[in-house]
């Protein structure tokens, strides 16, 4: 470990640390907001440190972690959102009288699993990764708990994602038993000579998508995704559903894209149909849902299926549209978690459609914000989602996946319906004056900034998807 | 068929794992007692009736100190391993050992200022719902 590699680990020292200082900070001085500005310090201090990490004379952390620009875009992705997260945390749990500080404690380790994640090149450290992301987040989603409702979310949670690490971890022993090398480098090598039909290490990928899955979110491995969402509180499922999905997508495009494992054709097909199927079912079900987190939820297995059109496509267009999309949507998902969390009183979240019913008339700007971050989602042109969808479909055409390029074009036009059903509820006349009460919540100023912060992001990269495109291209074109 | 051969042990692992828990459910199962009687459910204490409930209220400090022990003699473990080692690894060793204490040493401080170490609770049992209480001004001890 010499300078050049601590250097180049400046962000993940920064956020690790940051955790620390909050967690000693805490003990002497129990303030919510000196906790969430200590968080918001280091998370900034991080992010101005990766163009210094990323001029650093190391290009491995051997043999854990690899540093390359892709890592760092991702890095940098993931403590932007956080950081979003993080206000937006404040105002929601300045509502509830319990100790609070501790949170961000909890926000920032588990974001440093998160962001080691997008450096991992070895399945120890995808394993220490995973697990350090999620166990801050079991206590999250069960952080409010005088909610029955978080509770029980919270230990659904823990016990599926202990299971599909038990399916992760034997996975890896498997591909270890056979290869004898827990590198994805070697591994990648070592492949080159040995048949991929060898029962162990098919068995081994594919119990070790089994656990990837279940992180994504993808279809036989979704059916946890509504609940936790609806108990979860507003902020940490914004969190879970972008920082914790970006996290993992990032390790499975290097860990994939490194032995070539999305071109071998039965994982290709295994690959295929689970693209199929996730964009099928979490449309589909998404349509029957009054609620809004769980409609949100039941789209992002859609929306991951999406993302899987161009991560089988592969080529070089492939890792770019992944990363766009996942850079697109992350923003319009949060914007929308941001509103709702702006609307929730303390008792619960306001997360069924007859909550939104007519928004627009009480409180204009967020319905407005609202419905930009759902014409996103969807993929409206003007849109930076809109540029998403191009980018996936360009990605599968030019890998000519006709058929999948077809079903997500059809799928899209299935998720109009019910995103639209929101929208049009939100500019409905109503006549229940229970939903006119306009209470602003703590730190109103500053979350509505950061919403409309957000919508004009997504506005932005809608017309003019080339400044963040080049970005990627520069960066990311070697996962 | 070599590939039968060649994978035969881990075809008995995974026949070994099928065997055990069949074998567990199934012996549980035959073995088990399953009638109902007015005494079945009654706990065996020597032949003494058992009076009163299992049900008892236990303070939740024992819970606390078991965790904190836990914690930290997991602790010692890492340590032992090191001080094994200490000539390889040298003073990386040492300053990667100093790292991982002041990390201890700052849980170790918020488990203080928590007050997860006062056997004595300072205050009446409510103190869930005041988080203000935890102030930096140190209550007077009785």
């Amino acid at each position: 470990m010499n300078p050049a590699d601590l250097q180049a680990l400046l962000p993940i020292l920064i956020v690790a640390g940051g955790a620390l200082l909050v967690m000693l900070v805490l003990s002497f001085k129990r303030s919510q907001t000196l906790s969430s500005l200590l968080t918001l310090l280091s998370l900034a201090a991080a992010l101005a440190s990766i163009p210094m990490a990323m001029s650093a004379d190391a290009d491995r952390i051997a043999p854990l972690l690899v540093i390359d620009s892709f890592g760092f875009f991702y890095q940098g992705l993931m403590l932007i959102l956080t950081m979003v997260v993080t206000i937006f945390a404040h105002s929601y749990l300045e509502k509830f009288r319990m100790e609070r500080g501790e949170f961000y404690i909890l926000l920032l380790l588990s974001l440093v699993g998160a962001i080691a994640l997008a450096q991992a090149s070895h399945f120890v450290s995808l394993f220490l990764g995973i697990e350090l992301l999620s166990v801050s987040l079991y206590i999250m989603v069960g952080y409010i708990f005088t909610r029955a409702k978080a509770i029980e979310a919270a230990v659904k949670y823990l016990f599926l994602a202990a299971v599909t690490s038990a399916f992760l971890l034997f996975g890896m022993a498997l591909i270890y038993a056979r290869l004898g090398s827990m590198d994805f480098i070697t591994i990648a090598h070592l492949l080159r000579e040995h048949p991929l039909d060898d029962p162990y290490l098919l068995a081994g990928s594919v119990l070790m998508f089994v656990g990837i899955g279940f992180k994504l979110s993808v279809v036989p491995f979704h059916q946890w995704t509504p609940d936790i969402y609806q108990g979860a509180p507003a902020p940490v499922t914004g969190y879970l559903a972008t920082v914790s999905k970006i996290a993992v997508m990032a390790v499975t495009l290097r860990f994939f894209y490194s032995m070539d494992l999305h071109q071998q054709p039965g994982i290709a097909a295994a690959l295929t149909l689970i693209a199929a199927a996730s964009m099928l079912v979490g449309n589909l079900l998404a349509l029957f849902q009054d609620n809004v987190k769980r409609l949100l939820a039941y789209s992002s297995i859609a929306h991951i299926g999406y993302i899987l059109v161009a991560f089988i496509a592969g080529g070089e267009r492939g890792p770019e549209a992944v990363t766009f999309y996942l850079s697109i949507y992350s923003l319009a998902l949060l914007a929308a978690f941001g509103v709702i969390a702006y609307l929730s009183p303390s008792d619960r979240d306001s997360d069924t459609i007859d909550h939104y019913r007519g928004l627009f008339w009480s409180r204009p700007w967020i319905a407005v914000a609202f419905s930009i971050a759902l014409f996103s989602l969807i993929g409206l042109p003007l849109t930076a989602g809109f540029m998403g969808k191009l980018f996936l479909v360009s990605a599968g055409i030019q890998a000519e996946e006709w058929l999948l390029v077809i079903w997500l074009a059809a799928n899209s036009a299935i998720g109009l319906y019910y995103y639209l059903r929101i929208v049009i509820a939100m500019y409905q006349t109503s006549d229940d004056p229970q939903s006119e009460d306009s209470t602003a919540p703590p730190f109103a100023l500053i979350i509505g900034t950061v919403i409309g912060l957000l919508v004009l992001s997504i506005v932005w990269f809608g017309l003019h998807p080339e400044s963040l495109n080049l970005w990627i291209r520069a960066l990311s074109t070697q996962p | 068929m070599n590939a039968a051969i060649e994978y035969w042990p881990f075809g008995v692992y995974v026949g070994a794992v099928v065997v055990v828990i069949a074998g567990k459910l199934l012996a549980s199962h035959f073995l088990g007692e399953r009638h109902r009687e007015r005494v079945t459910g009654e706990a065996y204490e020597s032949g003494i009736l058992p009076t009163g409930t299992g049900r008892l209220r236990f303070s939740i400090k024992f819970f606390l100190i078991a965790i904190l022990f836990v914690i930290f003699d997991l602790e010692l473990v890492f340590i032992f391993a090191w001080a094994v080692a200490i000539h390889e690894l040298g003073w990386p060793g040492f300053w990667g050992l100093m790292v991982f204490m002041g990390i201890l040493t700052v849980g170790l401080i918020y488990e203080w200022r928590m007050g997860s170490l006062d056997w004595i609770p300072r205050r009446p049992a409510n103190k869930r719902s005041r988080p203000s209480t935890l102030s930096s001004k140190p209550e007077p001890t009785r």
